[in-house]
């Protein structure tokens, strides 16, 4: 009987020790500026929007040390499916597209003018590949008079230094806020600038524990 | 003589060029906000200045040796279905050496000196049914201890622009909202202006 309760508690164990872990949130910051083939707005089904951004803050936790290496941030391939006047505001839901961040000694992430250009954005996707996802979903949501407003998107991960680097089950979520107002520096050629975060969640991680420790738990 | 003090003007406006004019600036800001939900109510939001190298801050800030901290208060002016306004807005920007910021004790965050004081002007916050929201408005600056490094034609219209989000693992115990983003001039401050060797000639004929 004690055998059978004690396999018993051990098949338990095993399933425990993928027991959730306390949550951390590791974050890149950053800031850049966007375009969509034909413009935004109006923003038309199918048009691709493309993002460049260069990282200034980013967790100690990655090592990458901002004064001697860039680190810059490069969405494409978001299809538009066109924006849609929800009463008050508009929303913009995206399909495909991809976030590739690179680690790059070199320092010379260049916006330009008139994207595409020499230098974006191709000074937004060279160096070392840091993170790749693959967005699952993205949406834009423009206020009312359609010159700011938020966006958010969920990745999944699929490639870069720090996958499985972190935690191994992690979220990745890529949000903030955008502008095409006048007062903001925006490039000539430029749609809209943002400023946001890029947060990679460990709560739903899995924390490695050796088969001591589990046994341990029931001594 | 005539020919002499040409050549010298030319090399003065040569001098004068700005070296990194393309340089992004802004000051880059991550804090917590606690909003009242009525009219009338009171809105804050605490939040740490990082430095945004590769851009630069628009005035020189000493990171290695002082911590920045920022703080706006306003109070909620108008609540419709997606979005607030907000009516009496300053935001102040601290520079201190001492106690670090800390969100359990939000005093933390407006001790040091003021370095800038600014008030804000058409500040909404446009909150959509899903996703983050934005916030923005404008900001002139009128005091502190650095406002003369801000050129008076300089000082007004700055852009403030933050994502706001209710759900962002970032959010700490006790405060409403995370938000992140940043205040900006609308062009970048200089140490000098460029001028053309017309515009030059053009003040030593008054």
């Amino acid at each position: 009987m004690w055998k059978s309760v004690t396999v018993r508690l051990l098949a338990i164990g095993l399933v425990f020790c993928a027991a959730p872990v306390l949550g951390q949130v590791y974050t890149v910051d950053y800031y850049g500026f966007g375009w969509e083939t034909g413009g935004i707005l109006p923003s038309v089904m199918g048009d691709e929007l493309v993002i460049t951004c260069s990282a200034d803050n980013v967790d100690p936790a990655f090592g990458v040390d901002l004064g001697t290496a860039e680190l810059t941030l490069h969405i494409h391939d978001l299809i538009s499916a066109g924006q849609v006047d929800m009463g008050g505001y508009y929303a913009i839901n995206f399909t495909g597209g991809m976030m590739d961040v690179y680690e790059d000694q070199v320092m010379n992430a260049d916006w330009g003018t008139n994207p595409p250009n020499g230098v974006s954005p191709s000074t937004f996707a060279d160096g070392s590949l840091f993170f790749s996802g693959q967005f699952t979903s993205f949406t834009m949501y423009f206020d009312g008079s359609g010159s700011s407003g938020s966006f958010s998107g969920t990745l999944d991960g699929v490639g870069g230094s720090i996958i499985d680097q972190m935690c191994t089950s992690c979220v990745y979520t890529w949000g903030g806020a955008f502008t095409m107002g006048a007062s903001a520096q925006i490039p000539v050629g430029y749609d809209l600038q943002i400023d946001g975060v890029f947060e990679i969640d460990s709560a739903v991680d899995n924390e490695p524990t050796s088969w001591g420790s589990v046994k341990a738990l029931f001594h | 003589m005539r020919k002499l003090l040409t050549g010298t003007l030319m090399a003065g406006v040569l001098v004068a060029l700005p070296l990194a004019a393309g340089a992004q600036q802004l000051f880059d800001f991550t804090g917590q906000a606690l909003i009242s939900n009525y009219v009338g109510g009171s809105a804050g939001m605490f939040g740490e200045v990082f430095d945004p190298a590769p851009a630069t801050t628009p005035i020189p800030l000493d990171f290695a040796h002082n911590q920045y901290t920022v703080v706006v208060l306003a109070t909620i002016a108008g609540i419709s279905p997606f979005s607030r306004s907000f009516s009496g807005g300053t935001i102040t920007i601290y520079e201190d050496a001492g106690t670090a910021a800390d969100y359990t004790n939000p005093a933390t965050f407006s001790d040091g000196t003021a370095i800038l004081l600014g008030n804000l002007k058409n500040f909404s916050q446009f909150l959509p049914p899903a996703g983050p929201g934005s916030v923005s408005g404008l900001v002139d600056w009128t005091g502190g201890s650095r406002l003369d490094d801000i050129a008076p034609g300089d000082q007004s219209d700055w852009a403030f622009l933050s994502g706001s989000s209710p759900d962002s693992g970032l959010l700490e115990p006790g405060y409403d909202e995370v938000w992140d983003g940043k205040v900006e001039p609308q062009e970048p401050i200089v140490a000098d202006e460029a001028s053309a060797f017309g515009s030059v000639k053009a003040l030593f004929r008054n």
